[in-house]
């Protein structure tokens, strides 16, 4: 155990705690030395603890195999991850200017779609994209803000520069993980918190209050918001629970919803129909309404579109959002930042080569070797390429997916995703992990102190989904030198 | 304070499936007792416990013999049966998953406790050497959560659907409870002295209730006042009589309660006809029949009045 963190090292990549000549990083320096103090029985013991905790507290997420659905337990690491506030400070300015941006453009494309006009960004990728509702057409929700919940996923190169991997503006997932990580920090390290300043996470579920009620249609000192759910089954339903009890919000299904004859939203409670001003939906536009999209849906509330094309109730996200959250449209948002906000982007985004361009896809066929290849519109991290890794059989498939439909996907340079010391059986090793931190947007815009840090726990892998094996850490952001 | 339709179903049936969980532990523990305390030659079937949680048919799928070691997998650790232990618990906690939000996280906790607890141990206690550990801890677990909920939550719908639930489910399992007694005697002759007794004594106990009918009634269980007070007594929180007034208090706080009450008044009608003094065993069997119906139609007023309509498929 102390021998595994004497021998640490990171190889070429950056990593979070501990810097190149081996010691630990200033910010980390005291959680590194308290970790390394603790020996290999007590680390164990303190894993053991968390497991114990993750199980009583529930904190589980559910996987899709083989037609069933399997309730796991959370997998967590015990080290954290630690960010100097100040660097933090700027990450944040720089998310807070790019949801703006994305937010500007999509209430755009509904709309008055200058950006296209002006030839800024090519208007077949946006309208043609499956991703464009026509139904939303025109609707103009408030204070522009569409995407409200916005999940940017973002890595380190190898420089220790942040970039933005994605944006996920339709339904993101993980935040609650966030706010338990820390409170199973706290109970099985409380030690690690002495002589730390750092800035909580536990009032996500007020911030999401304030920013949902800010929607409200009617002016209310407490209005009606609701988490709609698709159900238990779904992987992240223990989060849609945590959210809406945080909130102090109904956690509802589609059978407890309907629009009446007044195309106002009502909610059917024990005392009869209830008016319902906010709805934080939780599952996709395909199935929110079937009278406006799938009509086989039995997730959703029928009526429920034309209730808030009507201003009647609030939806966040809003129905179409997705239409800014496609990997094409993701190389023009530094360009949306330029033309909507006349400011220069605070933070890079991953050179992109789109398949569509002759030019770009040209490149990407003849350097498959290098480059990690994916489809515009997956999320989950599946129907990814990466190139150093893939199979000669592999490129070649990817390469006839890619002359037979050129839109649908983009390539990136592989990254060299910076690592974290992670404890592994009775070992502390480096394992590649990105962050996905929240951004609110309602009458004011909120991003999270840190995030969501996902780990790769298999060797050398940099896939940190956790339906693929991924796990996740504690993300302090901590003021001050320590 | 709103609640949704089906939040309020997920409530009523989360409390009556941790309600039955703990009265089929008490059941089943008083009625283990019993088979030890009676004499050989007189030995009781086993047939009875599943005869008095209705159990028969899917009992019968799955097993050919009603011996000791079928009965009590079926009524102790059996997955393809409903009313198991384990399946209960396994309901009860779908039914706080799917309601967290609206409860004290620690009822959550407990719950989940409780499962993955029968989940581990359900199997290995089929047998005598561990069953009766292990229907104390189901027992004194489902308290823990009672005990939670009673001291933590706000007086509210969302508390009146769960009081409703347990209430519901326990008189329908007191009269399982007096079925015992009443199943057990009617394969006795009509009289006998060293079983009676030991009949009464043990189903008293299973309702923690040994110590209340000595100092209210007397120190000798005998058939009919201890069939008065367990169905009568309304100082008691497991009679009959006791959950039926309980029920009535926690619906006509709610709106439109008319169709429900009705339903509870007929049932309070019948027990107020009752005189166990001069009912034979059979009267007394046709009687817990007609009244668990009684309480059965209850339940589906509650249900056609509060909860989600049935989806048409």
């Amino acid at each position: 155990m102390e021998k595994s963190w004497k021998s640490y090292d990171s190889g070429p990549f950056y990593d979070e705690l501990i810097t190149p000549a081996g010691r630990p990083r200033v910010a980390a320096r005291r959680a590194v030395n308290l970790l390394q103090g603790l020996g290999g029985e007590e680390m164990a013991a303190r894993r053991a603890a968390a497991e114990l905790a993750i199980r009583e507290m529930g904190i589980s997420f559910t996987i899709y195999s083989e037609g069933k659905n399997i309730d796991r337990s959370w997998p967590f690491d015990i080290i954290p991850r630690v960010i100097p506030g100040k660097e933090w400070d700027l990450v944040s300015e720089g998310l807070n200017q790019r949801t703006r941006a994305l937010n500007a453009f999509i209430n755009d494309i509904y709309n008055k779609q200058r950006i296209l006009k002006d030839k800024v960004v090519p208007a077949d990728i946006v309208l043609d994209s499956t991703n464009y509702k026509p139904q939303c057409a025109g609707i103009s929700p408030r204070y522009g803000a569409w995407a409200h919940i916005c999940g940017t996923d973002l890595v380190r190169d190898k420089d220790g520069k942040f970039y933005v991997l994605e944006d996920n503006l339709r339904v993101p997932s993980g935040v609650s993980y966030m706010v338990e990580n820390r409170e199973i920090t706290k109970r099985i390290l409380p030690e690690l918190f002495e002589n730390y300043s750092i800035r909580p996470v536990d009032d996500y579920p007020a911030q999401l209050y304030t920013m949902l009620a800010s929607l409200s249609p009617r002016e209310h000192k407490r209005p009606c918001i609701v988490v709609l759910t698709p159900g238990i089954y779904n992987s992240a339903y223990f989060e849609h629970a945590f959210l809406a009890q945080g909130m102090g919000a109904e956690l509802v299904e589609g059978s407890d919803l309907f629009v009446d004859d007044d195309d106002c939203l009502y909610m059917r409670t024990v005392g009869g129909p209830e008016r319902v001003d906010v709805v934080y939906r939780r599952i996709d536009d395909e199935f929110i309404d079937p009278e406006a999209f799938r009509s086989d849906s039995i997730l959703g509330v029928p009526g429920i579109m034309r209730a808030w094309k009507k201003g009647n109730v609030a939806i966040a996200n809003a129905p179409g959002s997705g239409v800014a959250d496609d990997k094409v449209v993701y190389a023009f948002v530094p360009d949306m930042i330029r033309y909507y906000l006349k400011e220069e982007p605070k933070l890079a985004s991953v050179k992109t080569w789109l398949c569509m361009d002759p030019k770009h896809r040209d490149y990407v066929l003849a350097n498959l070797d290098k480059l990690v290849v994916k489809p515009a519109n997956e999320s989950g991290g599946y129907g990814i390429m990466v190139g150093p890794r893939a199979t000669k059989a592999t490129r070649a498939k990817f390469a006839k997916l890619i002359e037979e439909n050129p839109r649908n996907y983009i390539a990136q340079p592989t990254l060299a995703l910076s690592t974290a010391p992670t404890y592994l059986e009775d070992s502390v090793e480096p394992r590649h992990l990105d962050l996905r931190p929240f951004i609110l947007s309602g009458k004011n815009v909120w991003v999270t102190p840190g995030g969501l840090t996902r780990v790769a726990l298999v060797k050398g892998s940099l896939v940190v989904n956790s339906s693929q094996g991924g796990g996740s850490k504690d993300t302090w952001i901590v003021e001050g030198s320590q | 304070m709103r609640l949704l339709s089906r939040v309020a179903e997920r409530l009523y049936w989360m409390a009556r499936y941790l309600e039955r969980a703990e009265d089929t532990a008490r059941v089943t523990q008083a009625y283990t007792h019993l088979v030890l305390d009676i004499p050989m030659g007189t030995e009781l079937g086993w047939d009875a416990l599943v005869r008095i949680l209705d159990g028969q048919p899917v009992f019968e799928q799955s097993y050919r013999a009603y011996n000791e070691q079928n009965v009590l997998s079926f009524v102790i650790t059996d997955e393809d049966n409903f009313g198991s232990i384990r399946q209960s618990i396994k309901s009860a906690r779908e039914n706080v998953r799917t309601t967290r939000d609206v409860l004290p996280a620690e009822v959550w906790e407990h719950v989940n406790e409780l499962y993955l607890y029968a989940q581990e141990t359900a199997e290995k206690s089929v047998g005598r050497r561990h069953r009766h550990q292990f229907l104390d801890q189901v027992i004194s677990r489902c308290q823990v959560i009672s005990g939670l909920v009673i001291t933590t939550m706000t007086r509210d719908d969302t508390y009146r659907f769960m009081a409703l639930g347990h209430m519901v489910e326990r008189a329908d399992m007191t009269t399982r409870i007096i079925d015992v007694g009443a199943g057990a005697l009617m394969q006795q002759d009509r009289h006998n002295p060293t079983i009676d007794p030991l009949v009464w004594s043990s189903l008293l106990q299973s309702l923690s209730a040994m110590s209340a009918y000595r100092r209210k009634v007397g120190p000798i269980p005998e058939a009919a006042p201890v069939v008065d007070f367990l169905f009568k007594e309304a100082t008691l929180p497991r009679s009959l009589s006791f959950c039926l007034n309980g029920l009535r208090a926690e619906l006509s706080q709610l709106s439109h309660h008319k169709p429900a009450l009705k339903e509870l008044e007929r049932a309070r009608r019948r027990l107020s006809r009752l005189n166990p003094e001069n009912v034979s065993w059979e009267e007394l069997h046709r009687f817990i029949d007609r009244i668990q119906l009684d309480i059965n139609a209850l339940s589906d007023s509650v249900a056609e009045t509060w909860f989600l309509p049935r989806q048409e498929p």
